[in-house]
């Protein structure tokens, strides 16, 4: 057991950063190896951090104790004269909720970095800001405070920007800035949440430490803080003893709001006459909904898709979209468990309509990358839904189809950049019987094809079908979204049988035929690295869809404290 | 009251796990191993299947007279809901194992001839292992969601051997086909996995159906209340959910069974080679859909039962009418097999659940013994093809008289084919005989209006009979019709009767055929089949519940079985006199016979298009379908994207507005600021201009008019 292992899978990256920063331009062909080094030692930290993650521990989503691998430490602090005092930590921990993508975003981004080597240009900026992506992109998952998660997930930004505008395809201006824009709006919504928060919740320890009440941190136990609590609900602290806070899992209790604060829970902040913490908790949804992203704020994603270099798009799919996700259930859900119940019809209803109307334009596209960027659309339809449904269930579905989906769509993104690397071309209609050219190309693309469509055996089928029954039970157990959702949402499994089937049979099936006859030389079957990204990712699908105990195990309990807060709140 | 943790919990070791485990792990090793080994691929996947079949009969006759041993584990849990495996071997599962198996072996065995010169055999045999495996894992499990998940792998190699010759572009497009009808069944399947779990939170049957039993109806919900992990658990559904389950759940067999409005798929899935054919697309496969329905009968409520019954009936007629104008063997034999699997459906339906299981393993041996006759056949005529040659040899009217060329196939064929049409003697006329009875017995009891699938049914039988023996008239009888056909300055290689690989595999289902191999009897009750698979009692709730055939008086049964045998046995020989007349050996056929696309005259035209279902969902429904999501992809593309695209150009202009306010406004607004206080300034600078004469004169003019304001 490693002390601070967070903070060393956080920053691995950010060091490898610096050392391609440091290196001289002339020694182009290390930039890579650092990068995969850096990469690999995150990965092999994060193994060891999913080995000591102790699935026993229970405890709801909202107490510090269920954390663990917690380092915590002030960062800085802001007297506020009688409104008392704001202080920031650097706060990281997991639990069951984020576990899974932490561990998925080490593995992506290591295999991310293999299908790199191909890049030719500048390298030395491509590898570092991809180095600089994956320490955002890891910290967003661990963080737990709201400024230092804001703080990565704006950060995440810069380098996506300019890894798509620089390394992109040919319309790369405008997808880098249409992606940019999209999640800055995303941003914004989330930050003005995040103020309100900080404005209304305090750190039950700190301010017992500012009142003298406790003498240090270690003698906070449950009764001390729950006194503490008590007295600032009643009134009987002073102002400028308390101590406001930006600590996430202080905000999901609902104890440390103050009293008559605006976003409370008795509070009586109105937005249009709409409770203030309805408005919020649409504003964090919003905000994370973009990202994940669910219809209607998805048009960005087939742009940064297509335009994007190979690695990038594994990145985005693989892990990027699964912040959204993680952000709905880490703050939105959290937070504010009671909004959450009472938009889960609407939420359930986005969740379907992004499942069907992902699938249905999939079956529409021309370009390979496209049709798999509105599948990404439909499956992440599926998060939302599970989340909706407030279940148990519905919820391990949700995390469990992020995780399941960051394997998948990688997988898929990797096997499109096999193709057009060698013909740089993607486009449906142009390839014909490609079977019998590559015919070992054409069986992983046929298991990844499979895999994402549902198959049992796969992933994507416990996740799936953790989902559906989930969102079914919901209206017997809790009443969040009606029995027809998850029935009609079925529908989406035959569309996605239909999109990937019909392109197998296009480009893969048939008379071999191509639209440019130069690329009969080039089209050649999988060479070493190729396999070398492939087989794992296989591997790791076929595991997580024969045995989801390796995981589940591990995120039951978590889930359940989580479900167990929402449940809570609609008492 | 039961906990449900008692129900599903671990059950103790049993060394029949290891027998389960190779029956499984020996079809998915050949599956692996037979890409790398070449050349002796046929003969080791075949070995392989021989070890499987071996260990299947030797499991039959070691728990032959148990009343089935159950095996269950963990499998994974979500939150406090344990989800398990398991096993159970009963008598349904142990014939299932060695018809599969047997059927699997001969196919095998088989192919190894009719694959011969295939260079993808590796891969043939491989995918016949992943078939076998899956097919053996529906069988083996007793947990719904296990069937599903092998039920979907049967469809994924059912979809990879449909493909085989993925080249050509018709059977990638049957394989899509046949994958996306299935998965459209599987839809349902899927929602009644979700009502059965949200009421009992688990998919074991054994859980299931304990659970059902207690279950209740309390006005109009459906309630189940049971213990679990010591908790008392009180779910309650609307009780029309009961129903829904069964349909729900009957809809993912209409899809793998082939049934109405879904069985579409089947008659393309005759792209596959000829073997596959035979195991996956008769024998198999497709019965597993039957196989599914007896593992839930107990749960199906009477209204589900009803459905399912007239479905049945609907797609035996439907199939039986499209068959018998056909050209092209294989689709004789498919829409056949739609037909018969029909009458399996209606079987489960009406409750005569041993007779529906009697048919699938009758008609398992002689339609796969047909398909492979048809598949020698097919193969023998293919010899004959060459560079100057060139015909279709599954077409029935190329052929004509082979008899003589061929009369083992002519007499392995003719076993199954009378199996087929439901003659005394042959297998078929048992098993169909007892589900005529029974259905009669079922519609007299019901009454009302479901007499119409009585009359399905037996006309179903003529026309079997009819399209069965027109099959034998055009293909064995007459004279040989190809060498009339084929260019007059070729000559034709002799035709010859097929290998010992392809007549011994024949042979064994002919025989598997005859009334004999299950009794000396003419009755299905006196069969060993009857003495070991006895139809089960319903444990839905009472109000709910479908009446059991076996509480009607056992007199109804014996009034209307000489009837029922009278009537069918006059209309399936009615059946073969008017194929006679029409197909005689010396039936003359007009000339374009042989030459037209399709058949003339009304009937005949909806039977050979099968009454327009595919044209509907080709022409009308997918069409649709694909105009909507471009309609779709349009709207994305072009509304909503271009919704952003105007907010972020409206941003854009908007900029150039405030731009342009504050370069010509605000900017304006100081410059005309430092304008007026310049022109100020100098105004009054001008005043302060140094020279005193002014000074004084301002002074003095000051001066006056204060003067004037104090004055007045």
């Amino acid at each position: 057991m490693i002390e601070n292992l967070l903070t060393y899978i956080i920053f691995t990256p950010l060091l490898g950063a610096l050392v391609v920063l440091l290196l001289p331009q002339s020694k182009t062909s290390s930039f890579k190896w650092v990068a995969l080094v850096a990469l690999g030692v995150t990965l092999v930290l994060s193994v060891l951090a999913v080995t000591s993650f102790d699935a026993t521990v229970e405890g709801l989503t909202n107490s510090e104790e269920q954390l663990q691998l917690v380092d915590k430490a002030e960062w800085f602090s802001v007297e506020l004269g009688s409104l008392g005092k704001f202080s920031v930590d650097y706060f990281v921990g997991v639990d069951g909720l984020n576990l899974s993508l932490l561990l998925l975003a080490a593995i992506v981004l290591f295999i991310g970095a293999i299908s790199s080597f191909g890049i030719k240009q500048k390298q030395k900026g491509y590898f570092g800001l991809y180095l600089l992506l994956s320490t955002s992109v890891l910290g967003c998952f661990v963080a737990l405070d709201f400024f230092l998660f804001y703080l990565f997930f704006e950060f995440m930004l810069l380098p996506m920007y300019f890894l798509i505008g620089i390394w992109g395809g040919p319309k790369r201006e405008y997808a880098a800035i249409k992606f940019f824009l999209y999640t800055l709006v995303g941003s914004i919504l989330i930050l003005i949440v995040m103020i309100g928060l900080y404005n209304s919740v305090y750190d039950p320890v700190k301010t017992g430490l500012e009142a003298g009440v406790i003498e240090n941190v270690s003698e906070a136990s449950p009764d001390m803080i729950s006194s503490i609590q008590y007295a600032v609900q009643a009134g009987q602290m002073e102002s400028e003893n308390i101590v406001k806070s930006f600590n996430m899992i202080s905000m999901a209790d609902d104890a440390n709001y103050l009293p008559d604060s605006f976003l409370g829970k008795n509070s009586y902040g109105e937005i249009f006459g709409q409770s203030a913490r309805w408005i919020a908790f649409l504003a964090l949804l919003i905000g994370f909904a973009i990202k994940l992203p669910a219809f209607p704020f998805h048009t960005w994603l087939p742009d940064a898709h297509v335009e994007a270099p190979t690695a990038v798009s594994v990145v985005l799919a693989g892990i990027l979209l699964k912040i959204g996700g993680y952000g709905i259930i880490r703050t939105a859900f959290s937070f504010f468990p009671d909004s959450a119940f009472h938009y889960s019809w609407l939420i359930g209803f986005f969740g379907l309509f992004s499942i069907l109307y992902g699938a249905m334009n999939a079956l529409a596209q021309k370009d390979l990358k496209r049709l798999i960027a509105y599948s990404s659309v439909s499956h992440m339809g599926f998060v939302l839904l599970g989340l909706a449904a407030m279940t148990v269930e519905g919820v391990t579905g949700a995390i469990y189809q992020m995780f399941s989906h960051g394997l998948i769509s990688s997988m898929l993104f990797l096997l499109v950049g096999v193709l057009y690397d060698r013909t740089h071309d993607r486009g449906i209609e142009n390839y014909g019987g490609l079977a019998s050219k590559m015919p070992k190309f054409t069986i992983l693309i046929t298991i990844a094809f499979f895999a994402s469509l549902g198959l049992p055996g796969f992933s994507g089928f416990i996740a799936e079908l953790m989902v559906f029954i989930g969102a079914f039970k919901s209206s017997t157990v809790i009443g969040a979204i009606p029995y027809w959702m998850p029935v009609v949402a079925t529908l989406g499994l035959v569309l996605g049988a239909g999109y990937y089937l019909w392109t197998l049979q296009r480009m893969f099936f048939g008379k071999f035929w191509v639209k440019d006859k130069a690329w009969r030389e080039t089209l050649v079957d999988l060479n070493a690295r190729e396999y070398v990204m492939l087989v794992p990712l296989v591997i790791l699908i076929i595991w997580f869809g024969i045995y989801p105990a390796t995981l589940l195990d591990l995120i039951n309990n978590s889930v359940e404290g989580f479900t167990q807060l929402l449940i809570l709140s609609v008492e | 009251m039961i906990d449900l943790n008692d129900i599903i919990s671990t059950t103790e070791f049993n060394p029949l796990i290891y027998w389960i485990i190779a029956l499984m792990a020996i079809p998915l090793l050949s599956f692996f191993t037979t890409t790398f080994l070449k050349k002796i691929a046929p003969i080791w996947g075949t070995l392989l299947l021989g070890v499987n079949l071996s260990i299947s009969i030797y499991l039959a006759s070691q728990y032959w007279d148990t009343t089935g041993v159950s095996i269950r584990g963990n499998w994974f849990s979500i939150g406090d809901t344990q989800l398990t495996y398991s096993f159970l071997i009963d008598q349904l599962a142990l014939i299932m194992l060695v018809v599969v198996n047997f059927i699997s072996v001969l196919v095998h065995f088989f192919s190894m001839e009719y694959m011969r010169h295939d260079e993808n055999k590796p891969r043939y045999f491989g995918l016949l292992g992943l078939f076998t495996f899956s097919m053996l894992g529906i069988i083996l499990f007793y947990d719904l969601l296990f069937i599903f998940i092998f039920w979907e792998l049967v469809g994924l190699s059912s979809f990879l051997l449909i493909g085989f010759w993925f080249e050509k572009k018709s059977a990638s497009l049957a394989a899509n086909k046949a994958f996306i009808m299935n998965r459209i069944g599987d839809l349902g399947f899927i929602t009644g996995l979700m009502i059965l779990y949200s009421q009992f939170q688990t998919f074991d049957l054994e859980g299931i159906k304990s659970l059902t039993v207690l279950s209740s109806i309390e006005d109009g919900n459906w309630v189940a209340e049971y213990f679990k992990n010591g908790e008392l658990v009180r779910n309650g559904l609307d009780g029309r959910w009961l129903s829904a389950a069964g349909i729900a759940l009957f809809c993912g067999a209409v899809g793998k069974s082939a049934q109405f409005p879904l069985q579409v798929w089947l008659p393309d899935a005759m792209e596959g080679p000829t073997p596959v054919s035979a195991l996956i697309h008769a024998a198999t496969m497709v019965a597993a859909g039957v196989f599914m329905i007896a593992r839930i009968f107990v749960i199906l409520d009477a209204q589900a039962l009803e459905v399912v019954a007239v479905v049945g009936a609907i797609t035996a007629f439907m199939a039986a009418v499209a068959a018998f104008s056909q050209f092209d063997i294989k689709k004789v034999l498919a829409y056949s097999t739609i037909s018969q699997l029909g009458y399996m459906v209606l079987a489960m339906g009406v409750g005569a659940y041993t007779a529906g299981l009697f048919h699938l393993v009758t008609h398992a041996m002689f339609k796969a013994g047909l398909f492979l006759s048809a598949g020698t056949i097919i193969h023998q005529l293919h010899q004959l093809e060459d560079k100057d040659i060139n015909f279709d040899p599954q077409d029935m009217r190329v052929m004509g008289g082979l008899r003589k060329y061929m009369p083992v196939t002519f007499i392995c064929f003719l076993i199954c084919a009378l199996a087929l049409a439901g003659l005394p003697g042959f297998s078929g006329f048992l098993s169909k005989d007892a589900i005529l009875l029974n259905t009669a017995v079922w519609i007299d009891e019901k009454g009302g209006g479901f007499y119409f699938i009585e009359v399905l049914a037996f006309a179903t039988v003529l026309i079997t009979a009819f399209y069965t023996f027109r099959m034998i008239f055009l293909v064995f009888t007459g004279d040989f019709r190809l060498p009339k056909l084929i260019p007059a300055n070729t000559t034709l290689k002799p035709l010859q009767e097929g290998n010992i690989f392809l007549q011994l595999p024949m042979i064994l289902l002919a025989i598997g055929s005859l009334s004999v191999i299950f009794g000396f009897t003419m009755k299905a009750e006196n069969t060993w089949f009857y003495s070991l698979i006895q139809d089960p009692i319903f444990l839905v709730p009472e109000s709910y519940a479908a009446f059991n055939l076996m509480d009607l008086p056992h007199e109804w049964f014996e009034n209307l079985h000489f009837r029922v045998l009278a009537i069918s046995i006059a209309l399936a020989l009615s059946g073969v006199v008017i194929a006679y007349f029409l197909f005689r050996p010396g039936a003359k056929f007009s000339a374009s016979f042989v030459e037209q696309r399709e058949p003339i005259g009304v009937i005949a035209q909806i039977s050979f298009y099968h009454w327009y279902q595919n044209a509907l969902y080709e022409k009308i429904i997918l069409k649709f379908i694909l105009w909507k999501v471009k309609r779709i992809a349009w709207f994305d593309r072009v509304i909503l994207d271009g919704f952003i695209n105007f907010i972020a150009k409206f941003q854009v202009v908007f900029a150039h507005l405030i731009a342009w306010f504050d370069r010509n406004i605000i900017d304006g607004f100081v410059h005309l600021t430092t304008y007026t206080t310049g022109r100020v300034g100098q105004l009054t600078r001008s005043v302060q201009s140094g020279n005193v004469q002014a000074y004084i004169m301002a002074a003095l003019a000051f001066l006056i008019l204060m003067l004037i304001w104090l004055l007045f």
